[in-house]
């Protein structure tokens, strides 16, 4: 027997499972999709208003450690900045000037009509941090038992920017289980 | 219902991704099988998905002066099979014993049988101990039924170099399966 003709006699045929097929096109679907919606970012993405945003975008930077998205800054004829995107932990905020959309600063509104939940990895370095960069501190550092997000404890801050938009910073501590879950004072 | 080649489907996917879903409905079957044969049915069912992702993401390296993309599909199988070399190899001493077990029962006279037993474990022996290039060029030509030209393609390589390597091939498992060529196959 000719040698191509022994191999071939080696040839044999895998028995499949009937959905391996179906799995095999779903990671290809899978990797297209990644591609048509490249980086759709967060679903939700809170646009905060200012009366001096260049001063917010420099503070939110150097106190809170976020991050400018550079190309997505949008300048104005004038040279001043018309909306910035700023990216922290996988998420993003939009600073803009007040009166835009409705909206105003704390500063002239006299009132702070919300707070943003900030998740960070380390609270108390995140702490330091924002005092030394001038942020006034609305709430000390305080752990809780309870959380924005059930079965968590947490320990936090409250920091009012130079506007005072009040930030309140998180540091996720461990899992309350359910059972032990207590509700705020005050509340059932 | 869909008389385009494959080169214009893939030459479509680069604006409109999800055209290439096509090309897996058109080859998935044929790759998967090509898979088991060499790797078992479960390393193949792991690695289909894989293969036309990898495929999709390269899909702007296809040379679109070639109608069929199956030659191609199978040159990155190939890749993506060197990884499971000894699940391979496994396989095929399995299959060689298995051959030789259908073959005694084929011919249930006894010479022919005693030859069968020793003879396709050898063969497999042969097939394991060629270098990497002819091994792969033998078998997507024996067992895929591949043309000299697709195989070039596969591998990517000029098609004399395919018709060389084939010879090289047919010589070494000649020479492996001559009598007293078993010690040769062991000493590699």
């Amino acid at each position: 027997m000719k040698p191509v003709d022994l191999a071939r006699k080696l040839r044999r045929e895998a028995a499949f499972e009937p959905a391996a097929l179906d799995r095999g096109k779903a990671v290809l679907m899978a990797a297209i999709r990644r591609e048509v919606e490249p980086t759709r970012g967060p679903a939700i993405v809170p646009q905060i208003p200012y009366e001096d945003v260049r001063a917010a975008l420099s503070f939110l930077e150097r106190a809170f450690g976020f991050r400018e998205i550079p190309t997505a800054r949008l300048v104005t004829a004038d040279g001043g900045i018309d909306h910035a995107m700023l990216a922290f932990g996988g998420s993003v905020i939009g600073i803009g000037p007040q009166g835009h959309h409705g909206t105003v600063s704390p500063k002239n509104g006299g009132i702070e009509s919300q707070y943003i939940s900030v998740y960070v990895d380390d609270v108390d370095a995140h702490y330091q941090r924002a005092v030394a960069a001038g942020a006034r501190i609305a709430n000390g550092l305080r752990d809780y038992a309870w959380g924005d997000r059930p079965y968590e404890a947490h320990r936090t801050y409250e920091a009012l920017d130079l506007e005072g938009h009040r930030w309140r910073f998180h540091q996720l501590l461990r899992e309350v289980p359910q059972s032990k879950r207590r509700s705020r004072p005050g509340e059932d | 219902m869909n008389s385009r080649s494959d080169a214009e489907v893939i030459g479509r996917s680069l604006d409109q991704p999800e055209a290439f879903g096509l090309i897996y409905d058109r080859h998935a079957a044929t790759v998967l099988r090509f898979l088991g044969r060499r790797a078992g049915a479960e390393v193949a069912e792991g690695l289909v998905g894989e293969l036309f992702r990898i495929a999709f993401e390269r899909r702007k390296t296809f040379d679109t002066s070639r109608a069929s993309a199956l030659p191609w599909l199978y040159g990155i199988g190939s890749n993506l099979l060197m990884k499971h070399r000894r699940g391979e190899a496994r396989r095929l001493r399995a299959s060689a014993r298995m051959a030789a077990a259908d073959e005694a029962v084929d011919r249930r006279a006894s010479a022919g049988a005693l030859d069968a037993r020793l003879l396709f474990p050898r063969v497999a022996d042969a097939i394991e101990a060629l270098p990497d290039g002819e091994r792969e060029a033998l078998l997507l030509f024996a067992w895929e039924d591949l043309s000299y030209q697709s195989v070039a393609e596969a591998l990517e390589l000029p098609i004399g170099t395919v018709r060389s390597r084939l010879n090289r091939a047919r010589a070494h498992l000649r020479e492996l399966l001559e009598p007293g060529g078993e010690s040769r196959v062991r000493s590699r």
